[in-house]
């Protein structure tokens, strides 16, 4: 009797396997032009046998396959998410690279070295009124193009901002568009190829904004973690992530009144920002919270920008203050020439300009010494240009120098994103290849791939080591 | 050697890495054999020139192609490593979906088992 209840049962169960392999050609049948469907196969497998023991034998419908099928479209997805992560950098890096010129024509460059040509035609005809008059035209133009370089960053530091709050809706909207299919399937759809199509369609746009892994459930729902660790919708209740500006605390800023960070944090107000570092917004936060800090500044650090603007702005007026308008009696001390808000680190290039009372007759010319030199002043304003001083320099560098090196990172980055970008693409069409690779093949099948793939990869390995260390030394002896 | 001649022998290698890319891009067990292949010969071309390149130390031309080599390089190494991981991470899924897990919490090592796959 337990021998024919066991048949029965196997028979069953073989039964509902075959149902469930027509059911599958059915689905392929009728989602043949669905966006995003992929063919599905269904595995059987053959089940012990041995009446005497009551193991009856008979197939099963395995999940071995659709495991991989799901582990192949995650594979996909995180390279997906790589790809979205370079091509935000290079969009964005684009633009800020445009604010940043090199060739010495325009913007701060081309007026730094107006300026200091200024003070070395000063030097050579100390008395000429018109000589004087042009250092404080060009001193103008420098105290502009630092104040419109700070407020062009600032203005892509608040787009960014912008982007970062629109992606978090995007990631918002389309967990809850995915929630919605959730439901579905847990109303008993679970088999529906069509809506497991229409999920996997909005997995691979999420994967584009935002780092996310995908566990499907056995009950055909799927569970979303943002970095695999905060969650973003279990069964069908999800979790909303936020982002907002916000002014760290610990440690004790440095530069209170300083551009603000973004923050993202998730359902439970807890702060992910640190987390977030994939896809789009990974890349949109490296950007707002490092990148953009380096030159404008941020809590605890006044920027590159600022930097030069203060060291350019303090080295002249001390020199001006230092030298005389005249050697009297009484001798009459030169004025400072440039004026910014110095209580706030993060603001001195928005903020420097040109003392508007200062007139050319009050730049000082005479170094008092001993000896005096009439034109002393103006000699060791020229000296900007070529510093041997260390108080003339900038970290160690002159101030074209330093730009030039401030701006040439910028490149690099863009740089390194793009070859990034590159080698992503690659590695996605990698990723959708092998995705393809393995679709119909049998388990059986794969086991031979994959006993083959690991000899030739271990043979292919050996060559790596041995060409990394060749390309590098032929970079070290080229150089 | 001059300039130009170096600059060919690095673009010629840089070819061949850049041929192993797109051999990587579908990595069949095939392709990766064919790949190796390509990879040996890049090597010992570039280990053979290797005593020449001091003759155009600071040579701007051959710098820069000597930079795309390494780029050529660095793409290479990153589609091995991708399909590396690839296999690497189901081996070690489909190890814990069939066998568990080890006492030290690893997946269970995948047991092949002899097969023999009949192609039609």
């Amino acid at each position: 009797m337990a021998n024919l209840l066991a048949t029965l049962v196997s028979s069953a169960g073989t039964l509902e396997a075959y149902g469930r392999v027509l059911e599958t050609a059915q689905n392929n049948v009728a989602n043949a032009s669905t966006p995003g469907y992929a063919k599905q196969r269904l595995e059987l497998y053959a089940l012990p046998f041995d009446p005497q023991g009551g193991v009856t034998g008979g197939v099963r419908a395995g999940k071995l396959v659709t495991a991989r099928n799901e582990f192949a479209e995650q594979a996909v997805r995180q390279q997906t998410s790589g790809m979205g992560y370079q091509q935000q950098l290079v969009d964005s890096l684009t633009v800020i690279q445009s604010n940043f010129d090199i060739s010495g024509n325009q913007g701060i460059p081309q007026a730094l070295n107006n300026l200091l040509q200024s003070f070395s035609a000063w030097g050579a005809t100390p008395d000429n009124q018109a000589a004087r008059q042009t250092v404080v035209q060009r001193a103008t133009d420098l105290a502009r193009s630092f104040q419109q370089s700070s407020v062009t960053l600032s203005a892509r530091a608040s787009d960014t901002e912008q982007q970062i709050g629109q992606t978090v809706d995007q990631v918002n909207q389309l967990v809850s568009e995915i929630q919605g299919y959730n439901h579905i399937a847990m109303q008993g759809n679970k088999s529906d190829s069509g809506l497991n199509a229409r999920m996997h369609a909005a997995l691979d746009e999420l994967a584009t904004l935002a780092d996310v892994n995908a566990t499907f459930q056995s009950d055909g729902t799927v569970s979303l973690m943002l970095n695999g660790e905060t969650p973003l919708l279990l069964e069908d209740k999800q979790f909303k992530i936020s982002s907002s500006l916000y002014q760290p605390q610990e440690p004790t800023p440095i530069n209170a009144n300083g551009p603000a960070n973004v923050r993202i944090q998730g359902s439970d107000g807890s702060d992910i920002t640190s987390k977030t570092t994939g896809a789009q917004l990974g890349a949109l936060l490296h950007l707002r919270n490092q990148i953009l800090p380096s030159f404008i500044g941020d809590a605890y650090q006044p920027g590159d920008l600022n930097t030069m603007a203060k060291q350019l702005a303090d080295r002249v007026n001390q020199l001006l203050t230092s030298g005389n308008i005249t050697d009297g009696p009484p001798a009459q001390a030169g004025v400072p020439l440039f004026t910014y808000n110095a209580s706030d680190a993060t603001a001195t290039a928005a903020s420097l300009s040109v003392d508007p009372s200062v007139t050319p007759d009050q730049l000082a010319t005479i170094s008092p010494g001993p000896p005096s030199v009439s034109n002393g002043v103006p000699l060791a304003l020229s000296a900007l240009a070529s510093p041997v001083d260390d108080a003339d320099k900038v970290n160690g560098l002159s101030f074209s120098q330093f730009y030039g090196r401030l701006a040439g990172r910028v490149g690099t980055a863009l740089n390194d994103a793009t070859n990034n970008q590159d080698v992503q693409q690659s590695l996605l069409s990698q990723a959708k290849e092998l995705r393809q690779q393995y679709q119909g093949v049998s388990l059986d099948e794969e086991a031979t791939i994959l006993m083959q793939f690991q000899r030739a990869y271990q043979a292919t390995s050996k060559f790596l080591s041995v060409l990394d260390q060749l390309t590098e030394n032929a970079i070290n002896i080229l150089r | 050697m001059g300039t130009a001649a170096l600059v060919e022998q690095l673009m010629s290698a840089r070819q061949q890495l850049d041929f192993a890319c797109e051999l990587l891009a579908k990595p069949s067990p095939e392709a990766l054999d064919s790949c190796s292949s390509v990879l040996e010969a890049a090597g010992h071309q570039l280990a053979e020139w290797q005593p020449t390149f001091s003759q155009q130390a600071g040579d701007a031309a051959a710098l820069e192609e000597a930079w795309k080599l390494r780029r050529s390089f660095v793409r290479t190494a990153r589609l091995l490593q991708g399909a590396g991981d690839f296999h690497r991470n189901w081996l070690r899924l489909r190890g814990a979906m069939t066998g568990g897990y080890t006492e030290t919490g690893e997946s269970a090592p995948l047991i092949h088992g002899s097969r023999i796959s009949v192609h039609g």
